[in-house]
């Protein structure tokens, strides 16, 4: 078989990591071929790498047998390669037209867009591989999926014959996942060759036709996925077996820590988006809220940590009515907050990692002392955080956007368990984390929990959910429409309840 | 239900028009003036309303492509001077030219301090208001100093590009034949509201500047360049996602440059304009007045559009033509009877949204506005020029969900750093 991409001794370092150690990669012609490793292992770097859109220090890149010279996305587009980002890369403002066109317009005299040409040719890629996406409608309207169908279909769109996503299935609920496992062989057969990075090993195995283990920048195997199993797989990647998870009984306790009466949230624009909601989080317990993302559990988040405002409705935290309260009083009174977008809502990227360790707690010790920062404090407590969650980093003092995807999320899960809040709101706790620290981080929420957590978690992963959660609740357009037991559910019927096709009424 | 009633912009625009004359029509019956809807009333506005189009065309240039430029003050004052000193020298064509490249000169140093090297956009469009006037004096110092007429803070008299009045529609004359006047009979006739509207129109078409003419014209230009070219779709991408515009190969901080470049180019033409007979006829230290900062206003005014640009430009130009020929603060008196009702509307239109707090505080703000108007004869003439803020501060506080600025507008992009 000819190889698409062959990597040879690829090196990439940053100030105090190697993130790229010797990495070789040889990828066949139309396969899908999956990178898997621990968070931090250089996959991402690796890709970037590849996409032109960082420079490797030393090593090789070969391209349909040819040796190239990536310096920049233009050239690994013209090489026919095109990446779909861990974050998408898609302006909210604009159409799925202008986005997809965007770099690769085609034009008439003047530098005008032809239009008409643009539409013609997006409709016949869509048609080729089997997407759909509606032109004209405005990128921000979009649900996930669809969001990721355009970021496809823009890499389709100027002609790559490889394909490279970046943890594609972290944001997609699993009948999502299977519609893009399907447009994924489709292309395949239509003769892309597809590279993805997943943490989720079952979904790498059931869609991979050759996966490469990378631990700690280096590659340490490329196997078939008949050859493996997953916790194989995991044990490749950390190098050891996976710590079993702990299991602890019921620690739901009478107090009362979180109620929520008839919340609702209304729009500017006049939407509905969380309609009528009524919850109750006790102490020692963890609710978790189900469903298909853009139903309204974020804006719920957001109406209870107070960065939304409360059309109507009560929310009250250890009895006080905390409706109306400012985000800092919320915040000092001890609700703990994880947002479900690190980036936009959870991290300061330009600033050190110490800073963005403080963020939410800036006004307590140890991270203030009166009026002041406490620099040794939030040095100190950021390095606690380090250690115990494991947040892989040369040293506090990088700037946050130098950490690994992963490795920010961990940051941001240990820096509000520690802060030993009595509510915690998690929106995807372990969104792109790995296997081996998905366990520890769920070995923190359940001890924190039996500690007496309040814990109200919305996750897109239904393991977690159901592994979690001592109840259910699943979100529908703003209202919540059942209360389901996790003992007795299984992940399918889960997502059958998520898309309005489960059975109404079997509420506990 | 929304969507059905939204109206588009080539209509809505007009309309809002109609609406505002009616009741600058009923203000001017109530009161018993002409002055509201003469045609001169509307030929000032135009004339005052250019500059502010200028800036703010120049402002949502920048803007657009990410990059907030307070310096819009600064960049023309710096046209106001070069237009008039190429206009004294080599005619006012090439006084336009020089004034739009020293405007772009003043956009260049911002973009090359906010896109290269990371200076804050407030404070290198701070920088560039405060380095301005003193360049401009500098310069008068050494070069209008030695010119008959001219000083350290004046030159001689710039002069001006021609003008043109429509024939037929609203009279002039065409090689020794006197057209007729359409507009102007028609606005003698005292029809209610119909008689406003040609006076107002005659206005506009009298006399009109070639400079007004271009200054129109760049308004469908600008919408076709940033949304039907190549050119503008990447300039958007810088204002929107600029890390997604990188992704695909486009070299952001060249289009990042080009479009602060440009921006001070359309500043640069507003203070050529400035300086023009149009409106002084002279470089004169100061004269600006803050109009950079109306522009500005102008762009949020008409949500980061041309079009609306426009509309805020022609809106914030017009109390102050009205008020250059009412020394006694009259007619500017009659104007606080139209912002009462044009509040009393948004107090109304709040609560049909129910926002009552909104339609609170309108309502309170229109009864003081009343009162005003009741208890008090003239206005004084500061009035005029807190007008544009007071009415953007309006804007922000009533209609702000209906703004929406670029969404990496003012932020901070380096290459590499995602
Ligand atoms: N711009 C940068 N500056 C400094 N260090 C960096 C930078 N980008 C990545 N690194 C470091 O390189 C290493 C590999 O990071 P990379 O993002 O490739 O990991 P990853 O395998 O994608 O992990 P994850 O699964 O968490 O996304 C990490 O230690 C990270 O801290
Ligand atoms: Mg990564």
């Amino acid at each position: 078989m000819p190889y698409a991409i062959e990597l040879t001794g690829i090196t990439k370092r940053f100030p105090g990591v190697v993130a790229n150690e010797q990495v070789s990669l040889a990828v066949e012609v139309g396969e899908i071929h999956a990178i898997c490793g621990e968070n931090g292992a250089g996959k991402s770097t690796l890709m970037k790498i590849l996409y032109g859109m960082q420079p490797a220090d030393e090593g090789a890149i070969r391209v349909f047998d040819k040796e190239v010279h990536l310096g920049s996305p233009t050239d690994a587009i013209a090489a026919g390669i095109g990446m779909v980002h861990q974050h998408f890369m898609l302006a909210d403002q604009l159409t799925v037209l202008e986005n997809v066109i965007l770099g690769a317009e085609p034009t008439r005299s003047a530098g005008r867009i032809d239009f008409a040409r643009a539409r013609a040719h997006l409709r016949e890629v869509g048609q080729a591989y089997g997407l759909t996406v509606d032109p004209d409608d405005r990128v921000e309207t979009l649900e996930v999926g669809e969001r990721q169908r355009v970021e496809i279909i823009k890499v389709l769109f100027r002609g790559a014959r490889i394909l490279i996503l970046d943890e594609p299935t972290a944001v997609l609920v699993p009948q999502e996942v299977e519609e893009l496992f399907r447009n994924l062989r489709g292309l395949k057969s239509a003769g892309t060759t597809i590279i993805f990075i997943d943490h989720k090993l079952d979904e790498v195995l059931e869609v991979a036709d050759t996966i490469t283990v990378l631990r700690q920048g280096r590659s340490v195997a490329t196997v078939k996925p008949g050859d493996v199993t997953a916790p194989d797989l995991a044990e490749l990647m950390i190098g050891s077996e996976l710590p079993t998870a702990q299991t602890i009984g019921v620690t739901v306790t009478d107090e009362v820590a979180l109620e929520v009466k008839g919340l609702t949230v209304v729009e500017e624009d006049g939407r509905v988006v969380v309609d009528d909601v009524s919850l109750r989080v006790r102490r020692g317990e963890v609710l978790g809220i189900a469903g298909v993302e853009g139903n309204g559990q974020a804006e719920l988040i957001a109406a209870i940590i107070g960065t939304a405002a409360a059309t109507a409705g009560t929310i009250l935290f250890l009895g006080e009515d905390v409706t109306h309260a400012t985000v800092r009083h919320r915040r000092e009174a001890g609700i703990g907050y994880i947002p479900h977008d690190r980036h936009r809502e959870g991290l300061l990227l330009q600033a050190p990692l110490w800073e963005s360790a403080a963020l939410g707690h800036q006004t307590r010790a140890p991270f203030a002392k009166g009026l002041f920062v406490d620099r040794a404090g939030a040095r100190e407590r950021t390095e606690w955080v380090r250690r115990e969650f494991d947040v892989r980093t040369p040293s506090v003092e990088v700037a946050t956007h130098a950490l690994s995807g992963g490795n920010q999320q961990k940051l941001i899960v240990g820096r509000e368990l520690a802060a030993e809040p009595a509510v915690l709101l998690a929106a995807h706790p372990t969104r792109g984390i790995d296997v081996g620290a998905q366990a520890a981080v769920w070995d923190d929420m359940r001890a924190a929990r039996a500690a007496g957590l309040a814990t109200l978690l919305v996750s897109a992963d239904l393991d977690e959910l159901i592994g979690l959660s001592d109840t259910i609740a699943v979100m529908m357009r703003g209202r919540l429409v059942a209360m389901l037991d996790p003992a007795t559910l299984t992940a399918r019927e889960l997502g059958a309840h998520m898309t309005g096709a489960g059975v109404r009424g079997d509420s506990r | 239900m929304r969507r059905v009633t939204a109206l588009p912009a080539w209509l809505r625009w007009p309309l809002y028009a109609g609406v505002g004359i009616f009741v600058l029509t009923l203000v001017e019956t109530l009161d018993d003036t002409d002055r509201l809807t003469s045609a001169s009333a509307s030929q000032s506005m135009l004339r005052w309303g250019v500059p502010v189009l200028l800036a703010g065309l120049g402002g949502l240039f920048a803007e657009r492509a990410g990059v907030v430029n307070i310096g819009l003050e600064g960049m023309m004052i710096l046209g106001t001077w070069f237009g008039a000193w190429g206009a004294v020298n080599y005619g006012p064509w090439v006084g336009l030219l020089t004034g739009i490249g020293g405007g772009a000169l003043g956009g260049l140093l911002h973009a090359v301090a906010t896109v290269l090297f990371g200076v804050d956009h407030i404070i290198s469009g701070v920088a560039i208001n405060i380095l301005a006037p003193g360049i401009t004096r500098f310069l008068a110092s050494e070069i209008f100093t030695g010119y008959p007429g001219g000083s350290i803070t004046q030159s001689p008299r710039v002069p001006g590009v021609g003008h043109f009045t429509f024939p037929v529609l609203a009279g002039g004359e065409v090689g020794g034949w006197l057209s007729p006047n359409l507009l102007g009979s028609l606005g003698d006739r005292d029809w209610f509201f119909v008689s406003n509207v040609a006076n107002l129109a005659r206005g506009l078409l009298t006399q009109v500047s070639l400079v007004t003419i271009v200054a129109l014209a760049l308004v469908p230009l600008s919408t076709w360049l940033l949304w039907r070219t190549r050119f503008g779709l990447r300039l958007r991408i810088c204002g929107e996602h600029p890390v997604a515009g990188e992704a695909q190969g486009i070299d952001v901080y060249r289009y990042k440059i080009t479009a602060v470049t440009m921006s001070g180019g359309f500043a640069g033409l507003a203070g050529a304009f400035i300086a023009s007979p149009e409106l002084s006829g002279i470089y004169l230290e100061g004269q600006t007045t803050g109009r950079g900062f109306i522009g500005l206003a102008a762009l949020i005014f008409g949500n980061w559009h041309p079009v609306g640009v426009l509309g805020g430009a022609l809106l914030f130009g017009y109390p102050f033509g009205l008020g250059l020929r009412d020394l006694g603060g009259t007619a500017s008196h009659s104007l606080l009877l139209v912002n009462a009702v044009a509040l009393a509307a948004i107090a109304a239109w709040s609560l049909s949204k129910g926002r009552r707090t909104n339609a609170a505080v309108a309502c309170v703000l229109a009864v003081v506005a009343a009162a005003w108007y009741l208890l008090s004869e003239t206005v004084p003439d500061w009035w005029v020029n807190i007008l544009p803020f007071a009415i953007v501060l309006l804007v922000l506080v009533f209609f702000a969900q209906r703004l929406r600025m670029p969404a990496a507008d003012g932020q901070r992009y380096r290459r590499g750093e995602h």
